[in-house]
């Protein structure tokens, strides 16, 4: 029988984390290369509704791992039922999407199973019949190639941001879903959650969003980010900055985006008045598109922009809210 | 904007230590390892009556050992062929110095010096990474039963009854407003016998030392430079391992004291960087374009195209020289390597010095716990050590060396020259010096323009492939810190920059930074439209601006532990 790839999707409270796509999309090029079959897994408490989505996607068969005590994440009862599950299975290769999530797990699952995990790839390639992955270093200046020496079934998580999740390749027919009961042992789960809550202050997940309009030193003002945020009130998009703007206060550090802010690969990323150093650079060069508008025409940030606008932001900005507003009634 | 200050009503941890040592470089590691070799001795002769490594601790403000270390480097390897005999075979090091050249530039061409200055010979020298180095020498010290805190800073000096009795740690999880976050740990206070200063180039505690005792007064006034550096990985045969350059003249004017050191090391891997005297006149003067534009002659053009930077950093050294050196020891503490200043002005070297120093320092520490008294007039031992030591020796024939470069660089070199022949003294016996941040001229004195020195003014653009704008360094120097902490550059009076100075000297602080910290920022409700903007988070640690602020107004306090540049392989 042939190999085995299995990806472990991420959800919370029967919501899918889009970027399990991005890492489908990977198995599925690795799956054809390999000549393996690709399935996937879900895990938690009525997760049947994820699990027909997964199965959507092209691939062999979905899981869904149940148990009332999954119903909230914790690591133990996680790790407990994913290591019953993939020794019985014996996949060759398990893929699992970055997360804060994963990365809370992961490490204990490999250890439990006594195999290493490769964590925050950004890519692979095959080497003869090796799969070789590629880690950043120092910041993204390096790339490490760094492999599996030991037995399968080997661990490997990507960076969110690495894969397309809209490249992910349909199946024709929807997969066969497959319930496992997992076994859990209730005392070995030491973690008892109480409720789930949201901090008082909104954080936002800039990762998961498709449109970021995001703003730099040259918006001048704190008022002046009002004009930013209609921007992406028009388009649907969420507002982010770069350092400068975190520091001064004007918009809170969890939406900064570059190397000590987050890391963002949206559809489409306007940069308004953002001269684009390398260190916001690195947050956001996997964006699809990206339109920058700046009044400096020898600014970097020109380099890497798909589109860009030499003029100055006051002028063109509420214009163009203006005419996403018209083109969108 | 909030600064880090000290905060109050919090209970600190306290911990008994017998010797404190902050800082893990050269000269903190050689005293630790050195105190740890004079205990196993006398452990071994007097098994009844041993004494513990155990509360002996050096504490370091880098995530890892070696981190913050940066220097050319060339290693003169006399204090560690006594501190570690035949170290050379298991020290990492990078080459045996095997040929050297001193060139003069101007723009277009360069005249090579027919002879090597004496001081500028290396033979017998190594070039090595000093971060390299240093973690190697930091495995040994733990090996020897010695707890090395790394990501620890020491931040505040604990002193009572006029004795140093310890150090405070840095608190931990402090928000941008010097607010306790949920992580919040207050800082550790260590109560130490004998508190050991090896902070490095301007070190915070030992500014605090200074103050606290008046510790400059009777003494030349200690003079700085910048040392602006980048690691290049250029095509093979471009230059010899151990091959050792050094420039004068071009993009630097008589009024500017300064030089480029360009190093070869093992595969292919080159060290270069240019000095500059933190005394020079012109305030619109910006270090690290003086390094970009020094990339653009031909000589070095040759050298470094097709070649790719790898790594930046930026640090200061005190070459005040032997009359600039700072009292020794006092109750409770002790000074060694740069915070004293052992660096040889002419040589451009100390890192044999900070070594030597910490060896010294450790004897005396170890005779002070033998005889149970930590008093100024016990650890006073060590500063009669250093002066019979060859310290003394190789400093004191270069004891007027810096300062006869006050007044440029011809005359500098025709004082250098009588001293090279009276034996250090020159014309005086001693050459007073003024503190460098006190030479600068106010703008409003300049001539208009750049005075034929354009290319050093203002930031530098770069190409992005010789020559680099200061934020795509500084992203070179993996520098990382928390954002959501109070500014570790503390300003005591910002309304000094956003009027007298910004009038009197433009704002030196936005150029002679070597890592873009400090921008004037358009603002609305300030006299001169611009207010200062301190950018904390990419801050190298050179201490720049600690120096040369013309009003010394800026303090550079310790940020929290474990932040700052990553300085991996310079």
């Amino acid at each position: 029988m042939a190999d085995r790839v299995l990806v472990v999707v991420e959800q919370r409270e029967g919501k899918l984390n889009r970027v399990s796509l991005e890492t489908l999309t990977a198995a599925q090029a690795i799956a054809a290369e390999t000549s393996s079959s690709l399935e996937a897994a879900v895990v938690g408490g009525s997760i049947h509704p994820v699990a027909q989505e997964i199965a959507k996607v092209r691939l062999a068969k979905v899981y869904a791992i149940d148990s009332p005590q999954l119903e909230r994440y914790t690591a133990d009862a996680y790790v407990a039922a994913l290591k019953q599950f993939i020794a019985s299975k014996q996949p060759k290769l398990v893929l699992m999407p970055h997360t804060y999530q994963v990365r809370d797990f992961a490490p204990k699952l490999a250890a439990a199973l006594g195999r290493t995990l490769i964590s925050d790839a950004i890519g692979y390639r095959k080497d003869g019949a090796t799969l070789v992955f590629t880690r950043q270093m120092f910041q993204g200046k390096f790339a490490a190639d760094v492999s599996f020496s030991c037995d399968p079934p080997h661990f490997a998580t990507f960076q969110a941001g690495s894969y397309r999740g809209d490249k992910v390749e349909m199946g024709a027919n929807a997969a066969p879903v497959e319930k496992v009961a997992a076994q859990l042992d209730g005392a070995a789960i030491r973690v008892k959650p109480l409720e789930v809550f949201k901090e008082a202050k909104q954080a936002v997940d800039l990762t998961q969003a498709e449109i970021i309009v995001s703003v730099g030193r040259g918006i001048k003002e704190q008022k002046n980010i009002e004009l930013a945020k209609a921007l992406a009130d028009a388009l649907g998009g969420e507002i982010a900055a770069s350092r400068p703007i975190c520091d001064s206060g004007w918009l809170p550090m969890d939406r900064q985006i570059g190397s000590s802010g987050q890391t963002v690969a949206p559809k489409l990323y306007l940069a308004l008045g953002i001269s684009g150093a390398i260190q916001h650079i690195v947050g956001m060069k996997g964006a699809r598109s990206i339109i920058a508008i700046n009044k400096d025409a020898e600014a970097p940030i020109f380099e890497i922009a798909d589109f860009g606008v030499v003029g100055n932001l006051f002028d063109i900005v509420p214009a163009l809210t203006e005419e996403v507003r018209k083109a969108k009634t | 904007m909030i600064f880090r200050t000290p905060l109050s009503g919090i209970d600190h941890p306290q911990m008994e230590a017998d010797v404190v040592i902050v800082g893990g470089g050269p000269a903190g590691m050689a005293c630790a390892l050195r105190l740890a070799q004079l205990i196993d001795e006398h452990n071994k002769k007097n098994p009844d009556w041993p004494l513990p490594k155990e509360n002996i601790y050096v504490l370091e403000k880098a995530r890892e050992v070696g981190q913050h270390c940066l220097s050319g480097a060339l290693l003169d390897p006399r204090s560690m062929r006594e501190l570690l005999p035949g170290f050379e075979k298991e020290a990492p090091i990078d080459a045996e110095v095997s040929k050297e050249a001193v060139y003069f530039l101007t723009e277009k061409s360069k005249f090579k010096s027919p002879i090597t200055p004496p001081p500028m010979r290396d033979h017998g020298n190594y070039v090595i990474s000093i971060n390299k180095f240093v973690k190697w020498l930091g495995e040994k010290v733990e090996q020897a039963g010695i707890t090395v805190f790394t990501g620890f800073a020491g931040s505040e000096l604990l002193v009572e009854n006029e004795r140093v009795i310890g150090v405070r740690t840095d608190d931990k999880g402090l928000d941008k407003q010097n607010q306790q976050k949920s992580n919040f740990e207050p800082g550790y206070d260590l109560k130490a016998k004998i508190t050991i200063l090896s902070e490095g180039t301007r070190g915070s505690l030992t500014k605090q030392l200074i103050g606290r005792f008046g510790l400059d007064q009777e003494r030349n006034p200690q003079t700085y430079g910048v040392g602006v550096k980048e690691l290049w990985e250029v095509p093979s045969g471009r230059i010899a391992p151990g091959e050792v350059i050094y420039t004068a003249g071009w993009p630097l004017t008589n009024h500017e004291y300064g030089g480029a050191w360009i190093y070869g090391s093992k595969d292919n891997i080159v060290s270069m960087g240019f000095v500059m005297g933190l005394d020079y006149k012109d305030p619109r003067l910006d270090p690290h374009h003086v390094m970009q534009t020094f990339k653009t002659h031909p000589f070095v053009r040759q050298l470094l195209d097709g070649g790719k930077m790898i790594r930046y950093g930026a640090k200061t050294m005190p070459y005040g020289g032997w009359f600039a050196i700072l009292p020794l020891a006092g109750d409770g503490w002790m000074l060694t390597g740069d915070s004293a200043g052992f660096v040889n002005s002419q040589r451009l070297k100390g890192i044999h010095l900070a070594i030597k120093s910490g060896m010294l320092a450790a004897e005396s520490a170890y005779e002070a716990l033998i005889n149970g008294d930590f008093s100024a007039n016990q650890l006073s031992s060590y500063q009669s050590r250093v002066e019979k030591s060859w310290i003394r020796e190789e400093l004191w024939k270069v004891r007027n060396f810096h300062q006869a470069f006050e007044h440029g660089m011809f005359e500098g070199m025709i004082h250098a020259a009588i001293q090279q022949v009276t034996l250090g003294r020159g014309l005086h016996e001693k050459y007073r010096s003024h503190a460098g941040h006190t030479r600068m001229d106010q703008i409003g004195h300049l001539p208009t323009g750049g005075y034929g020195r354009e290319h050093m003014l203002g930031p530098a653009k770069g190409d992005g492939k010789l020559t680099f704008d200061k934020l795509t360094d500084v992203y070179h120097s993996g520098t990382k810190h928390d954002d959501d902490q109070p500014i570790h550059l503390v300003i005591h009076d910002t309304d000094i920059c956003n009027t007298r100075c910004t009038v009197e000297y433009g704002n030196p602080c936005q150029h002679f930074c070597p890592a873009k910290v400090y921008e004037m920022v358009e603002a609305s409700d300030v006299p001169n439209g611009k207010e200062i903007h301190v950018n904390f988070a990419n801050c190298v640690h050179c201490k720049t601006c600690d120096i040369m602020d013309p009003y010394q107004v800026i303090t550079w306090v310790p940020p929290e532990g474990g932040g700052g540049p990553n300085y991996d392989g310079m």
